[in-house]
């Protein structure tokens, strides 16, 4: 018999080492020793990825390696899912997400993406090349706390700056949180076009962005 | 003594000759269209990616409204994505077209389509490089820009996937097809040289170490290059985005005879790794400088990298459409100036 420590153990390690069908296998086991779905994926996945990124960082592991232990997560998530109890009250905000327009360079988002939905936000995911109008009727729609944008390309970065500014002339640029990433894009230059952050990597982004949307939401109200 | 011409100046300068030259070359290998050259000489994005005529007027607007010393074709990085079979989306006036769909699900399914460099817009492209040099005859260099193995493969499979074979799949496997990418780079480069290029530029932007290990580079993509450079007679440029330091001790390896380094790498620090075995290109950033700044700030970056060592004075990466004029300008005026003494 195995121990919910080993458990537990086992499925972070099969996610750092990007493999699917052990962290299938342990998520899978660890519904049926009774651990709790929303805690894996949140607590322990977000654990794990958290070990990727500072691998990452260190230049341990490279992007190959970050991709193989975000699709074993995801492969997990879908088999926790089903055994997720649903509580509104633990989403903390509503993110859109989006790769600017005329660029098609989606890792990072996608990242960025498995990362707030493992911390429990909803993410409405534009996907890549999305036209700029998009991002500000999407934001309208579904009164989104935060908006992601990133953008691989220097030639395409400039597209970030277009939205914040539309955002502003909407008359709606207080009532979210803008944090942009991507290759080229630096903190500085984040600043320079009124985002609120340049988060350093999928996994810092989810504290980041938990940080900003708290402080958002004691100055403008819990939604809008 | 003989008359230096821009030609002769770009090909010294770029393979590593610069004080053989009167100054440092401002012959831009990579992408020179932007907006303004395009309502100048009324040959506008998408349509000029797709017409002979179009992109012969706007290729030559680099030297007529700019003054940059060359052309380059194409102005994008779709060709070989397209003659593959992918669907291209072909963005608007101040936007580049991009890849919309991949061809092949699985590495077993890859085929390199029969005669492909007669497909989709490799011909077009050849056919400009014959007319701009039957106009400007051998005054000016021409650079055949080919899209690098590893930005195709992300491409024709998806560039996620890809980066996922390269730890699941046999080595071997993933060498072999980029090895046949860049099969396809010599075709289309050596059909380029008999239509009157000069030189080669090797884009390959996902190739970036913001993406993969310096090991993999050295390992994998650096025999690719090899295999590349070594099949051509010509100058050959390898322009990668990003910060490509890591990179800098394995790219004399790769035999090229200039390496276009993007604003994240130190123009001194490169010229120190490399010595006098590969040229160095680059120093003017794209955004900071070219797009956003303004003249006085591109003149000031020109004179920095010139200091630095810089071999040919080039914008860092692909220039955004929407650069002013008078900011490019500024890059070749300062350029011109820094006239060997």
């Amino acid at each position: 018999m195995v121990t919910k420590e080993e458990v537990i153990s086992k499925f972070k390690e099969a996610i750092v080492n990007g493999d699917e069908e052990a962290a299938v296998k342990w998520a899978k086991e660890s519904i049926s020793i009774g651990l709790d779905a929303y805690e894996m994926i949140t607590k322990y996945g977000g654990e794990a990825m958290e070990i990727v990124s500072k691998m990452y960082e260190e230049k341990k592991i490279f992007v190959p390696e970050v991709l193989l232990a975000a699709n074993a997560l995801t492969n997990a998530i879908e088999v926790l899912k089903p055994y997720m109890k649903v509580e509104t009250t633990k989403v903390p905000a509503k993110v859109v997400l989006g790769v600017v327009e005329g660029d098609i360079h989606d890792i990072g988002k996608n990242l960025v993406k498995i990362m707030l939905s493992a911390a429990g936000f909803e993410v409405i995911d534009l996907g890549r090349d999305v036209p700029l109008q998009k991002f500000i009727d999407t934001i309208k729609e579904v009164k989104a706390d935060v908006l992601g944008m990133s953008a691989l390309m220097s030639t395409t970065m400039p597209g970030m700056k277009k939205v914040i500014d539309m955002l502003k002339e909407a008359g709606i640029r207080d009532k979210i949180v803008v944090v942009v990433g991507g290759g080229p894009v630096t903190p500085e230059w984040a600043q320079s076009i009124g985002a609120d952050a340049r988060p350093r990597d999928a996994s810092a982004a989810v504290g980041v962005v938990k940080e900003l949307v708290e402080k958002l939401k004691q100055k403008r109200g819990e939604s809008w | 003594m003989v008359e230096m011409t821009p030609k002769k100046r770009a090909l010294l300068c770029l393979t590593g000759n610069k004080h053989k030259a009167d100054r440092i070359s401002c012959c831009d290998t990579l992408t020179t269209a932007t907006v303004e050259q395009m309502l100048a000489v009324n040959a506008p994005f998408p349509e000029a990616h797709k017409d002979v005529e179009l992109a012969y007027r706007l290729a030559e607007a680099a030297w007529t409204i700019i003054g940059l010393e060359g052309f380059k074709l194409p102005f994008d990085l779709c060709v070989e994505a397209e003659a593959f079979g992918c669907k291209i989306n072909w963005g608007r006036i101040d936007r580049h077209p991009s890849v919309e769909t991949h061809v092949f699900n699985d590495i077993s399914e890859f085929k390199v389509p029969e005669r492909i460099i007669e497909k989709g817009r490799f011909p077009i492209k050849h056919k400009v490089e014959e007319k701009l040099r039957r106009e400007y005859g051998d005054y000016l260099p021409i650079t055949n820009q080919v899209t690098g193995p590893f930005t195709v493969a992300g491409h024709i499979f998806g560039i996620e996937k890809f980066l996922m074979w390269t730890k699941k799949k046999p080595i071997e496997q993933i060498k072999e097809v980029l090895m046949m990418i860049a099969d396809v780079n010599v075709e289309d480069s050596k059909e380029a040289l008999r239509s009157g290029a000069d030189i080669i530029c090797i884009a390959d932007p996902s190739a970036t170490s913001d993406i993969i290990s310096p090991q993999f580079f050295k390992e994998v993509l650096v025999p690719v290059y090899r295999s590349i450079s070594r099949r051509l007679g010509a100058p050959i440029v390898l322009h990668i985005c990003g910060n490509a330091t890591a990179y800098l001790p394995y790219i004399p390896d790769t035999e090229i005879d200039a390496f276009s380094v993007d604003a994240q790498v130190n123009i001194a620090f490169a010229k120190q790794v490399l010595g006098n075995r590969v040229a160095v290109a680059g120093g003017v950033p794209t955004i900071s400088a070219l797009l956003f700044g303004k003249p006085e700030t591109v003149r000031k970056a020109v004179i920095d990298a010139i200091g630095q060592g810089v071999d040919v004075v080039m914008p860092s990466c692909g220039i955004p459409p929407r650069t002013p004029t008078e900011n490019f300008r500024a890059l070749v005026e300062a350029t011109k100036c820094m006239i060997y003494v």
